[in-house]
Parts: structure tokens; sequence; C-alpha cells
């Protein structure tokens, strides 16, 4: 049962703490071997995390509902949802979830929306930036490597505005460009640091093109491996769901976004997610730790 | 110790129950599933995926068995019981083959109203309209039963069903086959592991092929998972009648005995350590009805070559709260997805052919059928002419 032996020697040296070139994650990309893969981006995680997987609760809210309403206790952060139409709204939105948030995170908006509001209020960027992190946004929900036009300036102007440990997502770019953007990532993260997060996998998502398990796993694996240098290769527990979320975890994932944060089971039978994922991660011989939004476990 | 064990594994050398409980145990997922995949390989070494298109019809939901974790059947005279007429099957039947199919997987609940002839005359009447039409019918405890209530033995009962059109017998129904575990999941009594057993010896010395599944998940130990592998593994050893294994895990939803459902990942190990043990078993199919299709089609990373059923209708798991629905397209895009060639087979896993789509324009299908519509309490109307046994369907056979 040999592997290839080219993977098999990408495996040797991945396993002695070298990192694959970009040229290398791109062979990579195309391979049908996913098991090898996944063994290689596994020997990564395990040396930057051990056996250790971390989920947040998060609780989801639209910038125009009740956030007394909307989030429970255990909630570890406020997500704030849907676009705002002006940074005034945005802004107001984030004073009222941060009136409840207390020691807790409160996120919201994508790069685009935020660009988009600063467009429309003829405000500079950064003003913006600035305007709702001292309003008491701690971290933007999503910054899509493939809504960015220049990763490193949007890096450098989230950093000079105060927002630490980006979290990069990938928005729709389909498999045979998403390669590109991982490796993006990873060469920004080089040059200024300060991303904490890579979420690979699409965070917009048709039925009409749903993708892949194979798909799935390899952008995990891929990331993980493209980015060694980027602490967390994170997969969103309610999008892609316990049996997908859990096979990732195998596949180089070390943590499990957007876990929902209400504790009552959603009908008599099953039980309280929190408890689905403990359970998910453990029967993946993995050892579950909560934590929260400023990445600390708890 | 566990890596020899899985190179060992993967070379062909036969493996004994402590090794297999030692590989399921410890061997880390991604180097099982390595294991397995080896094996795949060597077995299919043409990276040909196959799937077959046919239609999962149940032909009634009453049951006397009551097992604790199904969610499909019905009690004897409840009102939401009901039996398929040889109109509606015949329905059935030309809709799938439409889409190309050309088998019904035929299964059912233990309805002590249907005696023997009810059944010769359906598969007759199938038979006589659609010649070319492959019944893979009547899993071993629904023979059991019909071996029971018409006091007619076994391998007579296959006899007889065969002289009327019966092909080849799904594996359903064996669930684990331990009786500690049968007896806990109330279904000893519809068959023990033996009988279960006994039934495919007897199918497949009558010249039948048949599958063979496990449900895992629900109170068994690993030790009792890999006794009821090595119990299929001593079974093929004997006949060779054994086409492919299938496994799925226990779907909790709706059932008398509740529970959660065992993760993908068990699910993934589960099968690859399946694929480890059952070295004489040529094929085995990935569950993406339980599973969805994003593991069903990592089943092939796991030991899987085959796909399944492009399902038309479903009945069974969608009533323990799984619903996934993938027509040929989808079945053929996830398999070329994963760097396979799909083909379509029959239910000998001979190949067919190609994808149909590709062949001629077929609707999009992206909902299941269900065997009846809802509400639908309709008496066929050829019931009559078959002799009721209990009492509530005498009363209701009188009522019409
Ligand atoms: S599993 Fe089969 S035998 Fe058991 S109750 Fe359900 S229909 Fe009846």
């Amino acid at each position: 049962m040999e592997m290839a032996p080219a993977l098999d020697r990408l495996l040797e040296r991945v396993g002695a703490g070298e990192r694959l070139s970009a040229a290398e994650i791109a062979d990579l990309a195309a391979t049908p071997d996913i098991l090898a893969l996944g063994m290689m981006a596994d020997t990564v995680r395990r040396r930057l995390h051990g056996t250790r997987v971390t989920y947040l609760r998060v609780a989801g809210c639209a910038f125009d509902a009740s956030f007394a309403e909307c989030v429970p206790p255990a909630a570890r952060e406020i997500r704030i949802g849907g676009a705002p139409g002006t940074l005034a709204v945005a802004v107001a939105a984030v004073r009222s979830a941060r009136a409840i948030a207390g020691e807790r995170t409160v996120s919201g908006f994508s790069w685009p929306d935020v660009e988009a509001l600063a467009a429309r209020g003829r405000t500079a960027l950064p003003d913006a930036l600035r305007e709702l992190r001292a309003a008491g946004l701690d971290a933007l929900a999503e910054v899509p490597i493939d809504g960015v036009t220049d990763l490193d300036a949007v890096v450098a102007v989230l950093a000079e505005t105060g927002f630490e440990r980006l979290r990069l997502t990938c928005a729709q770019a389909p498999p045979a460009e998403r390669t590109a953007l991982l490796l993006r990532a990873a060469a920004a993260q080089d040059r200024a640091g300060g991303i904490h997060v890579l979420n690979p996998l699409p965070t917009v998502v048709t039925s009409a093109r749903p993708t892949t398990g194979y798909e799935d796993v390899k952008a995990v694996a891929l990331a993980r491996l493209a980015a060694p240098n980027i602490p967390t290769i994170q997969v969103d527990w309610l999008r892609y769901g316990p049996k997908l979320a859990q096979v990732a975890l195998t596949f180089g994932a070390d943590d499990l976004d957007n876990v929902t944060a209400s504790d009552a089971a959603p009908d008599g039978h099953r039980r309280a997610p929190v408890q689905e994922v403990r359970r998910n991660i453990e029967a993946a011989a993995l050892s579950p730790a909560e934590r929260d939004g400023r990445f600390n476990v708890i | 110790m566990v890596e020899r064990l899985i190179a060992r594994a993967a070379d062909d050398a036969r493996i004994t129950r402590e090794q297999a409980l030692a590989l399921y145990r410890q061997a880390p997922t991604l180097a099982l599933g390595r294991a397995a995949d080896a094996i795949r390989a060597r077995k299919h070494p043409g990276r040909i995926v196959t799937y077959i298109i046919d239609r999962n019809v149940n032909y009634t939901n009453v049951c006397l068995a009551r097992c604790n974790f199904c969610a499909f059947y019905r009690p004897v005279g409840s009102a939401e019981g009901y039996v398929l007429g040889f109109e509606e099957i015949f329905r059935k039947i030309d809709d799938t083959v439409a889409v190309g199919g050309n088998q019904l997987l035929l299964q059912g609940g233990h309805n002590p109203d249907l005696p023997i002839d009810w059944y010769e005359d359906l598969f007759r009447a199938v038979k006589a309209r659609y010649p070319a039409f492959r019944l893979h019918a009547l899993s071993p405890p629904e023979v059991l039963h019909i071996s029971r209530i018409n006091r007619i033995p076994v391998p007579d009962v296959i006899a007889r069903l065969v002289a009327a059109g019966l092909d080849s017998i799904p594996g359903g129904g064996a669930e684990i086959l331990v009786d500690r575990v049968r007896r806990l999941l109330n279904c000893y009594s519809k068959a023990s592991a033996d009988e279960w057993l006994d039934v495919m010896r007897q199918a497949h010395r009558a010249g039948l092929r048949s599958t063979a599944t496990m449900m895992y998940g629900s109170v068994e130990t690993d030790e009792e998972r890999v006794e009821h592998l090595f119990r299929l593994r001593d079974l093929q050893d004997e006949t060779r009648g054994f086409t492919a294994f299938i496994t799925w895990s226990y779907q909790p939803e709706h059932t008398e005995r509740g529970g959660t459902e065992a993760t993908g990942v068990e699910y993934l190990r589960t099968l690859a350590l399946a694929r480890l043990v059952l070295d004489n078993f040529d094929n085995l199919q990935a569950s993406w009805v339980t599973q969805g299709g994003k593991v069903g089609q990592l089943s092939l990373a796991y030991g899987a070559n085959d796909m399944g059923s492009v399902m038309i209708e479903e009945n069974v798991v969608r009533a323990a709260g799984a619903s996934y629905c993938m027509d040929e397209v989808e079945i053929v895009t996830n398999i070329e997805d994963a760097g396979f060639i799909p083909k379509r087979r029959n239910m000998h896993y001979e190949i067919l052919g190609d994808p149909i789509f590709r062949e001629r324009d077929l609707p999009r299908m992206l909902a299941l059928g269900t065997a009846r519509a809802e509400g639908d309490a309709s008496l066929p109307e050829e019931l009559q002419r078959y002799q009721a046994r209990s009492r509530a369907g005498k009363q209701l056979r009188l009522a019409h």
C-alpha cells in the first residue's frame, strides 16, 4: 500500500517540519489522493495544536433585530448579520450589541460591506473602520480573500484601525481558484502577520453548485499545508454540518466556528448543540476545548 | 503494532477478530482509510465506481415485528397502515423504466394479511408485463415471515418465489448478527442471527445472489460489530453468494429506542474496517442515504467502490429523520469529482454502460418519491382475493 513515491517524499518533508513551496501546493491540489493530503495536513495540525479542537459558540443576530432577544447567555460572541444601508445604522447596531455583550466579543459585517458603507457615506475607509471599532466592534465577520483586490493593503488598514487576529474567508471561488487564494493568504501573513484564522470553505454556496465532500476536505488540507504560518484552520459548524465538519478535523482543521449558542435542544430528542459538537470531536479521537472570541480557551 | 497490522491488512493477509478490533479502536482514521483504499484499488483496478438505477419500493408498512429501532412500520390495524396495489407498483415500475432503471428493490413489513400467493401473483404479474425487469426482493426476515405464516419450509418458500420471478435477495434485516443485540433491539424474534444467515445460505444454494448489510451504532459493542463482519465473512467463504456489503448507521429519530446517531468519522472507520475484514466480498456500497452526499462521496476513499442506488423512492430512512436525495446527474458528478469513472451496473455488478443522462434527456429529480401520497389509505382491489389472518385485516376486507 505504497503511496505514490512523490507524495511519500512530501509527507516525509512535512513530517520533518518543512514548509511546502507554492508550486508543490498547486501540484497537490490536483491529486485525487485525499488521504495522503490529509495525512500531511494532519501532521502540521498536530505539530501546531496537538489533538486540541477549539469551538466558538456564536449568537448570530441581524443588525436590525433585538439583540437582547437573540443572544443566549451561553454565547461567547455576538455576530451581527446582514448589510446595513448606512454607516450610522451599522454603528448603532454595534452599539446595541456591545451594550449587552459584556466581556464577549462583537463581530459583524464583511470587508466588501464596510467598503460599500464608507463609499456611500463618503467617509474614508480607515475612518469608517475606526468608527466601528470605537463603537465596540471587535472583528469583521468576514474578510473574503476573493472579495479584496489588495490583501496586503486590507491587512494593513485593519491593523492600523485596531482590528487584531484577522479571520480570512473564501466567499465563492471555485476549487480551481481556491488554492491561489490560500497561497495569497500565506504570503500576506509572511509579509505583515496579524492573520489568525483561515477559513477555506466557501461562505456562499448555491444549491445549483453545492461543494462536494472531496472538494471540501481537500480545501481544508490545502489550507493547512499552504499556510502553516497562520495558526488556525477553521470550519463553520452550522453551515457545513456535523458530518463534514467532523471529518474536516481529521484533514487539518483545528477550530469549529459558529456553533449555535442556544443550549436548548432544537427538538425533543436531539441533544444540545454544544454536546453534539463535543461528541463529534471526541469521536474523531480529538479533544474539545471551548474558546472565546479572542481565541482564549475557557 | 497497529502500523504493522495496517500494512498486513492492506497486503491481503487475512485478519483475525482480535486484529480487526485493534485496528478499529486504535488505527488513525486516515491510515485505516489508506489500507481499505489499497484493497479497493486492488479489487477494482480500473478506477471504476458503479451505481444502479433502481427503485426502492416498500409494498407494506404493516409489521408484526415492531423492532424498536424502526420508524417506518405501523402495527397491524393502524389507520396509517398500507399495502400497495399491483397497479400502483406497475406505475412505479413505469417511472423507473423511464429514468433508465431496470430493477425494483422490494421490501416491506411483516404483514400477516399477505399470504404467499400474494407475492407469487405480484411477481408473476410484474414478469408478465416487464419480462426484462429484475426483482431484488424480500430480505431474510421477510422470507422467514412468509415461511412461518404459510407453514412452508424456507427452501420451499424460496423455490416458489424464484419460480414466480424472484431474481435476488437484499441483505436487509441483518442489523447486528449477534443475538444479544437482536434481543435488545426487539428483532430477535423476526430472525435470530443464525436464522438470518441460514435464509441466505438457502438462497445462495438455490442459486440466488444477495447482498449483506449491517446497521451499526445502536446498542452493540465494538466486539459485536466485528463479530457481525466475521459471521458474514464465514458464510461468504462457504457459499460465495454475496455480491456486496452495505453498512449504515442507526437512524434514531422517531424511533421507540431513540438515542443519537453515530458520527461521520465512525461511519468511515466502520466502512474501512469492513473492507479489511470482508476480504472475500468484491463490492462495498457507500451509504449516502444515511451519511449525506459529502461523506457518501468520501466513502470512495475509505473502501467503497459503489455509490449504491440512484434513489427514486425511499421511505424507511426518511421515516427516521434523514432525507438526502441524489439523482443520476449528482451521483455521476460526485464519482467523477473524486477521480473515478462512473458506470451503470445491474444487481450482479455487471456493467451496463455509461450514464443514461448522457445518452438521452432525463428529467432532473430533486426530491425523492414516497410509497404513497400522504393520507392515501386506499385499499387495493385485488387484496380482496387474499385471505387475511389478522382480525383487523379481516374486518378491513369485509368493510370494502
Ligand atoms: S425493521 Fe422491518 S421487521 Fe422491523 S419493525 Fe421495521 S419493518 Fe418491521
